[in-house]
Parts: C-alpha cells; sequence; structure tokens
C-alpha cells in the first residue's frame, strides 16, 4: 500500500512478539503443576498449613429469587492483594459487602483470622472499605474525615491527630487538612477515602472498585499508589473490579468471577496464560478459540481435530482429555505469527484470508478468516518502521503456533 | 431567553402582586390607623399596639398559638423525620407502599374533614379538648408535610456515606448523630418551620380540636371579626404576617444555601 521503502528485508518472523521475552520460559511451563513464575517467591496460597486470613465457606447470596453469589469456597491470605473480577452483576461487590457486613450471606460463614464474623455488625469488624462513590462526610474537613474511625475508638486526641497526620502524609494530602471534599478534585478525594480507611489500620482493607471514576492516566498513578501502600503497611487488600488490566496490575491472585460463581483463581499470569475455562479466557485479554475433537493423546502430546476446518492441532498439554472428548483450544492473538507464506516448519498451521487490519502504531491487530468462516486474531509488533510487504486487506496468510503455546480446554 | 425589560412583563408582575398583596397591604396600613372606625382613615398612630398590650384576651390566644406551633412543630418534624428515613433507607417491609401513600394523604385531605374526624375521635375517647387536643391535632397534619421536606433530602443522600461511617466503627446511633443527621439539618431545619408557619396560621383544624381553655389567635381573630373588625385585629395580624414571613424567608435561605453546597459539591 505504500511506495518500496530502499533499505527494509525483514522478514515478517522478525515482528513477531513470540521471539520477544513476553512469554514465560518455556522448558518450565509444562513440567510439574502448570503455573507462570510470579515474580517474587510470595505465594502463601501454596503452603497448605498457612491459616488464610480470610475464608468465605460455601457462602450463598440470595436477593428474593436472584443468586447473587452461589457457594463460594474462597481463602485469602495475608499481605495478599487480592481481586474479585468479573463484569457487572457477577456478584463480586456482594461478596465483599458480605465481607464488609452490610450484606448478610443467606448460607454460609465468613471466617476472618479463625473467627466467625458472619453475625457481627460492620462497626465490630476488622475490616475497612474504600467506597466506589468515596462515600466522604460532606459537612467535614479532610482532617476530620479521616480521624472519623479513630474518634469511633475513643483515642485520645493526640494519638487520633499522629494517625490522621500519617494517613494524610502517606497520600499527600497535607495541605488540603483544611478543606471540604467538595473544594478537592475527583483523585484528591479518592484519596482521602484511601487514607479515612487506612488510618484505622485494618488487618483487611476492602476496595470496591477505587478507581472506578478517576480518568484512565490518574488510574494508572492511583493503582500503582495502591500497591505502595499496600506493600509498605502489609495490609491485606481485597479489591473488586472489572477492569481486568487493573486487576493484572495490583494483584497477587485474582478470582474471575461469573453469575456468582468463582470461575478460577489464580496469579494474573496464570490466569492469563491458563484459564481454566472459555470464559475466563474471553474476559482476560483478547483470545481465539478453535473447536475441536482429541483425535490422540500421546506422551504428553494432544492432537486436535479441528471441528470447522481440514487440520489437526498439535498441544503439548497435562490437561487429562480422552480422544474423542469436545475441546476448545485457547489461542493468545500475540503468540500467533502471521506470513505471507506457508511455513516450511511449524506444528500447527492454518490458512486464511485478512479481513480487516487494526492499526494502532506500536502493533498491528490481522483479523483472519479462516476455513469455517471464523475471525481469528492475531497481533503484530511494528518493530520495523517501514510497510515493506506489509500484510493488508484480502491478503491470503498463514497462522501458526508451537504445540506448546495455547490450551486445551474442557468447558 | 429574553431577559429584556418590557412593558408587558412588567405590567403582568405589576398587576399580580397588587392582586396577592394590596389586601395584606391594606391590613397592615389600618393596624396604623388613629380612627376607631375600621373603614375610615384618622391619620398615623400606634395606639392599637399599645392597646394590644393590654388586651389579655387576644394576648393569651397569641401565647397559646406561639406554644402550640412550637410544641406541634418540633414533634412534627421529629415523627416526620423518622417516618421519612423509614421511607427512604428501609427498602422492603410488609405494607411499605400503603405506609408511604398512608403518610402523604393528609396532604391532599380536605381540613374540614381532618378537623371533624379528630374531633370524633376526642369526643369517642372521651379526651377533655383544650391546648393537649390542638396539639396534637396539629403535629397529625403537619407531620406529613415535614416527612415530605425531610425526605427530598434523604432521596439525593448517597447511602454509602452512612455505611462508610459504620464501616470505620460507629454505632448505628453514632452514625445517625454524626453524620445522618448534619447533612439532612438544613431539611429538618426547614421541615420544622413549616410546620410552624402551618400551625400558626391553622384556623379549621384548630376550631374543631380547640376547647373552652384554650383558644388560639386565628380562632380569636375570626370570632371577633363576626362582632366587627376592631383596629387591635388588625395590628395583632400585622405581627402575625411579620412573624410568617420571617419563617419563609429563614427556610427559603437555609434551603437555597443547602443546595449552594449540595450543587459545589457536585461540581
Amino acid at each position: 500500500m505504500q511506495g518500496p521503502a530502499p533499505s527494509s528485508n525483514a522478514t515478517d518472523a522478525h515482528f513477531n512478539l513470540t521471539s520477544g521475552g513476553a512469554t514465560p520460559p518455556q522448558s518450565q511451563t509444562r513440567s510439574g503443576p502448570r503455573t507462570f513464575a510470579p515474580q517474587s517467591g510470595f505465594a502463601p496460597w501454596k503452603n497448605p498449613i498457612k491459616p488464610p486470613i480470610v475464608r468465605f465457606e460455601n457462602v450463598t447470596k440470595r436477593f428474593g429469587d436472584f443468586v447473587a453469589v452461589n457457594n463460594c469456597t474462597l481463602d485469602i491470605y495475608e499481605r495478599e492483594f487480592f481481586a474479585l473480577l468479573g463484569p457487572s452483576g457477577c456478584g463480586k461487590s456482594t461478596l465483599l459487602r458480605m465481607l464488609a457486613g452490610f450484606e448478610r450471606p443467606t448460607e454460609g460463614r465468613i471466617i476472618v483470622e479463625g473467627q466467625d464474623i458472619t453475625d457481627l455488625p460492620p462497626y465490630e469488624r476488622p475490616v475497612n472499605m474504600m467506597f466506589q462513590s468515596y462515600a466522604l462526610f460532606p459537612h467535614m474537613t479532610v482532617e476530620s474525615n479521616i480521624g472519623f474511625g479513630l474518634r469511633q475508638e475513643g483515642m485520645a486526641k493526640s494519638e487520633i491527630d499522629i494517625r490522621v497526620d500519617q494517613a494524610m502524609a502517606m497520600v499527600e494530602l497535607m495541605p488540603f487538612a483544611k478543606r471540604k471534599p467538595n473544594q478537592l478534585s475527583g483523585g484528591q478525594q479518592q484519596r482521602v477515602a484511601l487514607a479515612r480507611a487506612i488510618a484505622k489500620k485494618p488487618r483487611i482493607m476492602l476496595l470496591d472498585e477505587p478507581l472506578g471514576a478517576l480518568d484512565k492516566r490518574l488510574r494508572g498513578q492511583a493503582q500503582f499508589e495502591l500497591m505502595r501502600i499496600q506493600e509498605s503497611t502489609g495490609t491485606t487488600f481485597i479489591i473488586v473490579t472489572h477492569d481486568q488490566e487493573e486487576a493484572m496490575t495490583v494483584s497477587s491472585r485474582i478470582a474471575v468471577m461469573d453469575k456468582g460463581i468463582i470461575a478460577q483463581v489464580a496469579t494474573p499470569g496464570d490466569i492469563y496464560e491458563y484459564p481454566g475455562s472459555r470464559y475466563v479466557a474471553n474476559f482476560i485479554g483478547d483470545v481465539n478459540i478453535l473447536e475441536g475433537k482429541v483425535s490422540a493423546v500421546s506422551d504428553g502430546v494432544i492432537d486436535i481435530a479441528w471441528a470447522d476446518g481440514p487440520g489437526t492441532f498439535k498441544t503439548r498439554s497435562a490437561e487429562n482429555v480422552t480422544v474423542g472428548q469436545q475441546v476448545w483450544l485457547a489461542l493468545r492473538p500475540e503468540k500467533m505469527r502471521i506470513t505471507h507464506d506457508k511455513p516450511e516448519q511449524s506444528e500447527n498451521a492454518i490458512s486464511g484470508k485478512v479481513d480487516d487490519v487494526g492499526y494502532l502504531g506500536s502493533i498491528s491487530h490481522y483479523h483472519v478468516r479462516v476455513a469455517n468462516g471464523q475471525r481469528v486474531t492475531a497481533l503484530r509488533a511494528n518493530s520495523a518502521q517501514s510497510f515493506e510487504r506489509a500484510i493488508t486487506w484480502e491478503d491470503q496468510v498463514w497462522l501458526q503456533w508451537p504445540a506448546d503455546t495455547g490450551v486445551v480446554l474442557t468447558k | 431567553m429574553n431577559t429584556r425589560f418590557s412593558w408587558f412583563n412588567a405590567t403582568s408582575i405589576a398587576l399580580g402582586f397588587a392582586f396577592l398583596y394590596i389586601p395584606i397591604l391594606l391590613l397592615v396600613i389600618y393596624s396604623f390607623n388613629e380612627s376607631r372606625l375600621v373603614t375610615v382613615w384618622g391619620g398615623w398612630s400606634t395606639k392599637w399596639y399599645a392597646s394590644l398590650l393590654t388586651n389579655e384576651d387576644l394576648l393569651d390566644a397569641a401565647w397559646v398559638t406561639v406554644r402550640v406551633a412550637f410544641i406541634s412543630a418540633t414533634v412534627a418534624t421529629i415523627l416526620g423525620t423518622l417516618a421519612a428515613i423509614v421511607l427512604v433507607r428501609m427498602n422492603r417491609f410488609p405494607g411499605r407502599t400503603l405506609f408511604s401513600g398512608m403518610i402523604f394523604a393528609p396532604l391532599v385531605m380536605p381540613e374540614v374533614i381532618t378537623g371533624l374526624s379528630l374531633l370524633l375521635l376526642f369526643v369517642a375517647i372521651n379526651f377533655d379538648r383544650g391546648f393537649w387536643t390542638i396539639v396534637m391535632a396539629h403535629i397529625t397534619f403537619s407531620m406529613c408535610f415535614a416527612a415530605v421536606v425531610v425526605q427530598a433530602r434523604l432521596l439525593d443522600f448517597d447511602k454509602s456515606v452512612e455505611e462508610a461511617a459504620m464501616d470505620l466503627g460507629a454505632t448505628p446511633v453514632n452514625t445517625f448523630m454524626q453524620v445522618t443527621l448534619p447533612i439532612i439539618a438544613p431539611a429538618v431545619i426547614s421541615a420544622w418551620l413549616l410546620a410552624f408557619t402551618l400551625s400558626l396560621d391553622d384556623l379549621v383544624i384548630a376550631s374543631f380540636a380547640q376547647g373552652p381553655g384554650a383558644t388560639t389567635l386565628p380562632i380569636k381573630i375570626y370570632s371577633q371579626v363576626r362582632r366587627g373588625v376592631t383596629p387591635e385585629i388588625n395590628a395583632i395580624s400585622t405581627i402575625m404576617i411579620a412573624i410568617v414571613t420571617l419563617g419563609v424567608l429563614t427556610a427559603s435561605f437555609i434551603t437555597r444555601r443547602a443546595q449552594q453546597r449540595a450543587s459545589a459539591g457536585a461540581k
């Protein structure tokens, strides 16, 4: 589509993201339990004798006929930054509100530090919440908002002043101490709400869509501020969000929820690389899902006969499947290579016609219509400046991926 | 919008205000009349205000009226505020729709019927009519006005503010005293002033509920007028107009300031 650029003879393969460092070391991924190596050694959920700080035991919440939370069992550990992720109406906020004490579980128990708190009122629980609307007290200054919780404890005034100052310093609110909430910007109000909850030094901090009202740029900053405060105070944070990027950024583990059920609990890396179901794969990031039947299982390699087109896909997977079983192969767009020429040596390849190209500057999205009319998306980094041999609309292309990318899903 | 001065607009406003206020103005002017005859102007004087001070009957009635208004406004505001909180805060309880309909029914109920039914009640339970029956009657009808005013404020009040207070360790009582009440205070004060004013100038209901021991000023004036208007009545009416005006102005000032504060918070 552009005139020939003189200096480019780069091949398609060089642009592909899979050649970069974005994927986990592949030797590690399929041996033993399927996990994505976390960045730090922090993984209390792997320690069988470590008691959780919060335990939801078969918790169900019904509003009339509507089941908001359906038999959820979940352990959250001390110092975790735990995310409850899901679309609106999936029950994530209800789960959090039950922990705060604003809703009573219809069935099940909630245990915090070994104590059953199911019947405790909100004001007797060792948790504090940061509200989506911030819920600041409009008639109080920033200082007295932050000190409110401490005054309820009957703490000495001198002690309250120290704690309020600490909290204000932590979120850089000192210059606004005497202002009322309506004299603050959205970002400042958000920090007051955070400081007010953190001033109580709760064992567990609950955050209900805490950054939902901020614009994108501010939200990015606020996410890192939350992580910094969480680490420096050593508090257990539980955040509710519908923003998967936010959950991936801040949390140690994510629980993906769907219609009141916890679909999967895992680290951000594991959720992304090894989703447990099509729902989770679709919810976190973009994914291509190819339907098929298991045609052979041998030595850790599963052969899948594509249901909608010619070809068999090979996948190295420890997934327990039987021949003839219906499965879905989930492939992340950035792990698929797109080329004009048929690959000579590739374990998996399908051909198709480019339907749409989305040029985003740093990367391009290619939507390719394959055999059955399904659209498969591939991503490519635009690492060269020229448009030489650029893949464009209506091009006949090949999509290929190695056998050790992709996840076999049975539901 | 055309905001320029036009003779048409000016005339219609002048006529409108004249229609509303000329009778009242006339009454105020005649309260300063020197002449004993109400309809004949005899020059300026404040003597009727002075003679009012010696008219025990009227002063008694005025004192009863103020006490009735104060007590009934206070009780009505408390009950109305509680009713509004229940209506807004409690999501579902059996009979909620019935309750919310019933609390506002007295707003549209003809006063004669309210008064008559109260009279029947007092007679039926053999309750001696007097000061306290007037108070009770006034509480009954001004409570719903108070509930409407407070409910309007509660409806645009973020419930999570109360949840935040409880989350931070405040018991329900502390939450109400330290958070809910300060936030709805302007509405509660407006409600009180409204109830006070309503009670102050009520004639119909009070005349059903009154007894030999206690008569309110409006009843007194009404009964005296039938025997001919005296300039003293004009004087006391002027004082009542002043009190009511002051109450209405204060109420609207408080409401306006609360609205300004709320809109400043919303920006």
